[in-house]
């Protein structure tokens, strides 16, 4: 992570470079890999998709597998990429936490009208919680693939009933999949999330929104370019190395301070910031 | 592996009995006769005996798919025999060929050839068809869509299917499925009450034997080099388990087949279409490696830049 604040453009680096790869190649060979995956169905040919231009190769099963197995590449890659990455790196910030489904509701709740956002960490719960279905679906689906891809190649007679296992599970992740994603298109549809839209396309936010939705994010960043550390270094790098001294685990604070904090208004976080 | 059981008796006992659950067919085409003087050649109709009642009603009124109207009813053309169709999973080819300057004629058995890597198989997206440990590439009716992609990707496009039954009627009938795709199973079912497939049983010439792969090669290799000359099947698609011998080069054989729907030629060498995805299958399977040793090399890279700014920030501040 390469959370900072920068003041004079009025923004905070949301995402390091590495992660808006990851999530780029995830995104791009997924959509790739569900389009392709959609013409291992017998379905181009009768729906007149191979007469779309351009599209006719959708019709050769050879070729459409071809695309798949180039895209699943990418994706497999990323995907176990991210898992080892941050999984070293002990990054943990879109593990879902204890609440996060109650909050995720009053949340979804005030998008309608009905009530108050609790202020926000980095992540919403909802999307804690959303990263960790995406996660599961997409491990499902690299799973089942890859008994898939071995029996194309060495093992055309595996036990049906692996065969018939991954077949099932590859589909039924697959639509999955599809429904996960239209999700995530409809959650940065909707107008709150939108400033986050800029944070995955260019890695930060304006600092203005992140201080009025995220306010428990941008407290702790602060926190963190106090000295004795020079600027440079990122707050949460310094987070860890104090942890790691046996300090305060800072994560358990700003638990307590979510806690105490919903029952308040967002706007009072705002006066607090001045 | 005794010579009663090659000749047709015992034999799938004893293969299972074996190392190799691998089943092999050959068809001598030095033997095969079509059965002149028969209604229909005999493994033509013991294969349609056993298999008469297998394809259930066919719905009075067939869902029409949309958008594309293709609708495949054989279920009122069951007699048909010449070719391959929902109903008739075995026919014989009648060869007149010029050999050697005499003129000959060859008769050829013509059914699924049970390929070593079936795409017919390895790419059904319901696993409706599937290749067993003994070989046998059998297609389960009560899952299959009917979408022919199984057709598609076979060299001599065996499988045919028929409107208007299985389980596409129950779900959406009239935009994805449109029956289900039926061919030679090799008599699974017979082969594990340890009996024979109904072609090879019947023929009354021989001209057809199953036994364990190595022993049919061997048998096939023998036979081939004894009339000097020609195998099919065993590098066609990748290899399959159906070893044609023939006297006649299969170059002459195919010259004599138009190649029509449920008329199969036997192109020599024929490719399997898939092969040229492997390279990238395998490096998908590779991919998972990939990714270790890229997050690891970056973490750990992370790691020891943040060491040593940490120690530069330590030096600085001390």
């Amino acid at each position: 992570m390469a959370d900072r604040i920068v003041r004079e453009k009025g923004l905070v680096v949301r995402h390091s470079v590495v992660e808006l790869i990851e999530h780029w190649a995830i995104a791009i060979s997924g959509l790739v890999l569900l389009i392709s995956g959609f013409f291992q169905m017998p379905t181009s040919n009768r729906y007149y998709i191979t007469s779309v231009p351009g599209l006719a190769w959708s019709g050769d099963f050879f070729v459409s597998l071809s695309v798949h197995y180039a895209a699943s590449v990418v994706f497999i890659a990323a995907s176990v990429y991210h898992m080892v990455y941050h999984g070293i790196r002990g990054d943990r910030g879109m593990i879902p936490q204890k609440g996060d489904f109650k909050t995720s509701i009053a949340v979804i709740k005030s998008f309608f009208g009905k009530g108050e956002e609790p202020p926000f960490h980095k992540y919403l719960p909802e999307q804690r919680l959303a990263y960790a279905g995406m996660a599961f679906i997409i491990a499902m689906l690299i799973l089942s693939g890859l008994v898939k891809t071995y029996k194309n190649i060495y093992a055309p007679d595996l036990p049906l009933a692996v065969v018939l296992t991954a077949t099932w599970v590859h589909n039924i992740f697959f639509a999955l999949f599809l429904l996960a994603f239209l999700a995530h298109m409809a959650a940065i549809a909707l107008k709150p999330n939108r400033p986050m839209v800029r944070g995955i396309l260019t890695g930060a936010v304006s600092l203005a929104y992140a201080r009025h939705r995220h306010p428990l994010w941008i407290g702790e960043l602060e926190k963190g370019e106090s000295p004795p550390f020079p600027a440079e270094h990122t707050p949460v790098e310094e987070m860890q190395r104090a942890a790691e001294e046996g300090a305060v685990e800072d994560r358990d604070l700003v638990r307590e301070e979510v806690q105490r904090e919903t029952a308040e208004p967002v706007t009072g976080n705002e006066t607090a910031e001045n | 592996m005794s010579a009663a059981a090659l000749s047709g008796l015992a034999l799938p006992k004893a293969a299972r009995a074996g190392d190799e659950k691998r089943l092999v067919t050959l068809i001598d085409l030095s033997l095969c006769d079509g059965c002149p003087g028969r209604e229909l050649p005999a493994c033509v109709s013991a294969c349609r005996e056993i298999n008469r009642d297998r394809i259930p009603e066919v719905a009075a009124s067939i869902p029409m798919p949309w958008p594309r109207k293709t609708i495949e009813d054989w279920s009122k053309k069951r007699d048909v025999f010449n070719r391959l169709t929902p109903y008739n999973f075995i026919y014989v080819h009648r060869a007149d060929v010029e050999w050697n300057g005499q003129k000959r004629t060859l008769h050829v058995p013509r059914r699924c050839m049970h390929c070593d890597n079936p795409a017919c198989a390895t790419i059904c997206p319901f696993t409706a068809n599937h290749k067993q440990p003994n070989g046998a590439v059998v297609i389960d009716q009560d899952l299959c869509f009917g979408g022919a992609k199984c057709r598609t990707v076979c060299p001599w496009e065996i499988p045919q299917r028929q409107s208007g039954v299985g389980i596409y009627l129950h779900i959406l009938p009239g935009l994805m499925g449109n029956g289900v795709m039926y061919k030679c199973d090799l008599c699974n079912d017979r082969l594990e009450a340890g009996k024979l497939p109904g072609c090879v049983e019947s023929c009354p010439q021989k001209a057809l034997l199953i036994g364990p792969g190595k022993d049919i090669e061997a048998m096939a290799e023998e036979r081939a080099k004894q009339m000097n000359g020609h195998i099919y099947g065993k590098r066609e698609n990748g290899g399959t388990a159906t070893l044609y011998v023939s006297p006649v080069s299969f170059d002459l054989i195919n010259r004599t087949m138009q190649r029509k729907p449920g008329q199969p030629d036997m192109q020599p060498g024929v490719k399997r279409g898939m092969a040229g995805t492997d390279g990238l299958g395998k490096t998908v399977l590779a991919a998972p490696a990939l990714g270790i040793a890229a997050g690891a090399a970056g973490a750990f890279g992370w790691l020891s830049r943040r060491k040593s700014e940490v120690k530069k920030a330590g030096e600085d501040n001390g």
